[in-house]
C-alpha cells in the first residue's frame, strides 16, 4: 500500500518577510526555503520571531511586506482556512485543543477533506454517515501512529500534557498536510516522550513525504531531525545551513551565548548588563547541542 | 528506553460507561416518549396547553443552544426570529395574506426566519460572543417597531389571528373531523400536542446530529479557539453566520408553533423579555446540550403557568388585583428562575443536562499519565503500529495545491 509515495510537496519559499507590531519589528526581511520533503528547523532565542513566522505561514498574521510561496500559491494573501486547504497544517506552542474526545479533535482536522454540511449532517443522509465513518477510520490510524490509539474516545480535557501535545500533532496530520508546521512539539516533555515524538516526525516525513518546519528549543532534537536550520535573532535571520554549519557559526554562538567580554567594545563585567536577548534563558538551552 | 517491554501499560480501550447506564438510556427514552404520547388521553386541556408552549419553547431553545452552546455566540434577538416565524406563518397561511396551505406556510415561515437570520450574517459572521448579543438587541426593537406599524401584515398593536393548521383535511386546531380516541374527544389541544411532539422530535434529532457531526465539531472549534479552527480549515465567519441562520430557523419553527398554540399573536409578546427567557432556558438546561435545552424550556415556560394555576394555594403569590396583592405568579416565577440561574451557575455550570451526565470521571487506561513520568513514554515502538498509507484524498480536493 505504501508503495505509492505521494508526490513531493512544493517548496515553501519565504522571502523578505517583515512583520511589525505597532513599532516593534517582529520579523525583519526574513527569508528561507523549505525544500520538498525536508525537515527545516527554525531556531533562535525567545522573542526571535519564530512563532510570528509560524503565524504568517499559517495565515493567522498578516505581514507588512514580503512573501510566502508554496509552489505557485502566495500564502500571505490567503485566509487561514484556505492555507489549510492547500495542505499546510500546524500545531501550537500552547496547546489549543477543542472540547470533546480525541476523536472529535482529530475529526476537526478532517474538516477540509469532508463535505457534510448542516442539512446532510442534521438528517444523517447516507453520504454524510459514510463520510464520517471513512474519515473516522483514517483519524484512528493517525491516533495509532502518534500513540493515542487507546485514548481515541477519551475526552481531551482528561489527558495529560504530553498526550494533548500528541493530539495536536495527530490533528495536524489529519489534514493530510504537505507541509507540517510544528511549534515546539516536545516542549515540557520528558526524554522518552521526546524520543517518541521525534520518531513520529521522522516516520510521517518518511512515509508521507511531507515537509516539516520545526520550531524547537531542544537543540539535541533539532540537530538530530533537521536537514536544514535557520537561526533567527531579534527578527533577523542571522544564520542558516546544515545543523553542522549552524552549530559552529559565530553569529549563532553570539546570539545564544553572548559576546565574549573581551571582544565587546564596551566591556561589561556584570552579567545583567548583557543584552537581555543574549542571555539565554533556561528554556533556550534545555539540552545543549 | 531500551527496556520498554516491562512498562507497556497501554491496554486496549475498555468500555468506559457502565453497560447498565448505556442500556438504560434508550429504555428511559422510549418510556418518556410513550408517556408523552399517552398524556393527551389523561391530562386536561390546561396542562396540554402548558405542554404545548413548553414544546414550542423547547424548539426555540434548541436553536439558541446550537448558537450559544454550539458556536459560542450570544443572541438577544431570538424573540425577533420567533416573531418572524409566528407572523410569517400567520400571514402566509391566513387572511390577509396569500392563504397558502398550512404545512407549506409552516415550511416557508421557517425558511423566512432563516432568510432573516441570513440577512443579519454580515454582522453575525464578524461579531463574536457577547458583542453579538448587543448587536442582536437591535433586532428586537426593530422587529417590535415593524410589528406595530406594518398593520396589513401584522395587524398592528392588537395583533392578528392565526390560521388553523390543516394537513390533508385534518384540522389540528379545530374539531374537524371529529376524533374520539379511547373515549377521549380530541380537541385542538390534543391534536396540536401531537403536532408539537412531532416537530420537537424532528428538532431534537436534527440538532443532535448537527452537534455530533461535522458542522458541530467546526462550531465547537470556532467557540473554543477561533485561531485553531481557522488553521484546521474551518472558515470561521461562514460557520458563525451559518450557526446563526440555523438557530433562526429553529426559532422560526418555534414561533409558528407558538402562534398555533396561542391562536392570536400580539407584538408585545415578542419583546426583549422573551429573548432573555430563552437565554435562561439554555443556561438552566445546560449550554450545548439538546436535552438540556428542552428541560430548561419546560422549566422556564411551565413555571409561571403552573404557579398561576396554584396561585391561591401558594404563600405570598396571588392573582394580580387580589386583596393584599404582593407578587403575581409571573413575577414570582421570574424571581424563581432568576434564582435557578444563580444556583445553576454556582453549583452546576453544566445545567440540568450536566447534572444528569455527571458520572465518575472516566478512568484512563494508563496508570501514570503525567508528563514527567517515564512510563508515559513507554508506548510500543512505532514500527509495530499500523503504517500510514498515502493519502486516499480525492484528487479534486487537492488539485489546487499541485503545481
Amino acid at each position: 500500500m505504501s508503495a505509492t509515495v505521494p508526490p513531493p510537496p512544493p517548496p515553501l519559499t519565504v522571502t523578505d518577510l517583515t512583520v511589525r507590531f505597532a513599532g516593534l519589528v517582529a520579523l525583519d526581511a526574513v527569508g528561507f526555503t523549505v525544500r520538498p520533503g525536508t525537515v527545516h528547523a527554525l531556531i533562535g532565542p525567545n522573542g526571535a520571531g519564530k512563532s510570528t513566522c509560524f503565524n504568517v505561514l499559517s495565515g493567522v498574521c498578516r505581514p507588512a511586506s514580503g512573501s510566502v510561496r508554496l509552489g505557485e500559491h502566495e500564502l500571505t494573501r490567503l485566509a487561514p482556512h484556505r492555507i489549510a486547504g492547500l495542505g499546510v497544517a500546524r500545531t501550537f506552542q500552547n496547546i489549543v485543543t477543542t472540547a470533546g474526545t480525541v476523536a472529535d479533535n482529530l475529526m476537526l482536522g478532517r474538516h477540509g477533506l469532508t463535505k457534510a454540511g448542516f442539512a446532510s449532517a442534521a438528517l444523517r443522509l447516507p453520504h454524510a454517515v459514510r463520510e464520517q465513518r471513512t474519515h473516522l477510520r483514517r483519524a484512528r490510524e493517525f491516533a495509532e501512529l502518534t500513540g493515542l490509539g487507546a485514548l481515541f474516545d477519551t475526552p481531551v480535557g482528561l489527558l495529560s500534557y504530553g498526550d494533548r501535545k500528541r493530539v495536536e500533532l495527530a490533528r495536524a496530520l489529519c489534514l493530510e498536510p504537505r507541509v507540517l508546521l510544528l511549534d515546539e512539539p516536545v516542549a515540557g516533555m520528558n526524554g522518552a516522550e521526546r524520543d517518541r515524538m521525534a520518531e513520529v516526525v521522522r516516520t510521517v516525513r518518511a512515509e508521507l513525504g511531507l515537509s516539516v518546519v520545526l520550531v524547537e528549543h531542544d537543540m539535541g532534537l533539532v540537530m538530530r531531525l533537521a536537514d536544514e536550520v535557520t537561526v533567527l535573532d531579534f527578527g533577523r535571520r542571522i544564520a542558516g545551513g546544515t545543523p553542522e554549519q549552524v552549530r559552529n557559526d559565530p553569529a549563532v554562538l553570539r546570539a545564544y551565548l553572548g559576546t565574549p567580554a573581551t571582544a565587546d567594545p564596551k566591556p561589561s563585567t556584570a552579567p545583567d548588563a548583557t543584552p537581555p536577548h543574549a542571555a539565554p534563558s533556561g528554556a533556550d538551552q534545555e539540552s545543549p547541542a | 528506553m531500551s527496556d520498554r517491554t516491562p512498562l507497556t501499560p497501554r491496554t486496549p480501550p475498555t468500555p468506559r460507561t457502565p453497560l447498565t447506564s448505556r442500556a438504560r438510556r434508550p429504555l428511559l427514552a422510549t418510556a418518556g416518549v410513550l408517556l408523552l404520547c399517552a398524556l393527551p388521553l389523561y391530562a386536561e386541556a390546561y396542562w396540554l396547553q402548558i405542554g404545548l408552549f413548553a414544546m414550542a419553547a423547547a424548539i426555540g431553545a434548541i436553536g439558541l443552544n446550537l448558537l450559544s452552546g454550539g458556536a459560542g455566540q450570544l443572541s438577544l434577538g431570538h424573540a425577533f426570529f420567533l416573531a418572524v416565524g409566528a407572523y410569517g406563518y400567520a400571514w402566509l397561511a391566513g387572511e390577509p395574506g396569500p392563504g397558502l396551505p398550512a404545512p407549506l406556510a409552516l415550511v416557508l415561515a421557517v425558511c423566512l426566519a432563516g432568510v432573516a437570520g441570513g440577512l443579519f450574517s454580515p454582522v453575525s459572521g464578524r461579531v463574536r460572543g457577547i458583542y453579538l448579543g448587543v448587536a442582536t438587541l437591535a433586532l428586537v426593537f426593530i422587529g417590535h417597531h415593524v410589528m406595530l406599524n406594518a398593520e396589513s401584515v401584522t395587524g398592528g398593536y392588537n395583533g392578528r389571528a392565526v390560521a388553523p393548521f390543516e394537513l390533508f383535511g385534518f384540522s389540528f386546531t379545530g374539531q374537524d373531523p371529529e376524533l374520539l380516541v379511547l373515549g377521549v374527544p380530541f380537541g385542538a389541544e390534543e391534536r396540536l400536542w401531537y403536532l408539537g411532539l412531532t416537530l420537537l422530535a424532528v428538532a431534537w434529532f436534527t440538532a443532535r446530529n448537527i452537534l455530533r457531526g461535522r458542522p458541530g465539531r467546526a462550531m465547537a472549534a470556532v467557540r473554543d479557539s477561533e485561531v485553531a479552527a481557522s488553521v484546521m480549515g474551518v472558515p470561521v465567519a461562514r460557520y458563525r453566520s451559518a450557526a446563526f441562520v440555523v438557530s433562526s430557523m429553529y426559532a422560526g419553527l418555534s414561533g409558528a408553533l407558538i402562534a398555533l398554540a396561542f391562536r392570536r399573536i400580539v407584538p408585545d409578546y415578542f419583546g426583549l423579555v422573551l429573548s432573555i427567557d430563552y437565554l435562561a432556558m439554555i443556561v438552566i438546561g445546560g449550554l450545548g446540550s439538546v436535552g438540556g435545552a428542552v428541560a430548561g424550556a419546560a422549566f422556564v415556560t411551565a413555571l409561571p403557568l403552573v404557579m398561576a394555576r396554584y396561585a391561591d394555594a401558594l404563600p405570598i403569590v396571588d392573582e394580580p388585583g387580589g386583596p393584599g396583592h404582593v407578587v403575581g405568579p409571573t413575577e414570582a416565577a421570574r424571581y424563581l428562575y432568576g434564582a435557578a440561574i444563580i444556583v445553576v451557575l454556582r453549583y452546576a455550570p453544566g445545567g440540568l443536562a450536566g447534572l444528569l451526565r455527571r458520572r465518575p470521571a472516566r478512568a484512563r487506561p494508563e496508570p501514570s499519565p503525567t508528563g514527567t513520568d517515564p512510563a508515559a513514554g513507554a508506548a510500543p515502538p512505532l514500527g509495530t503500529g499500523p503504517h500510514v498509507t498515502p493519502l486516499p484524498v480525492p484528487s479534486a480536493q487537492r488539485k489546487e495545491s499541485r503545481p
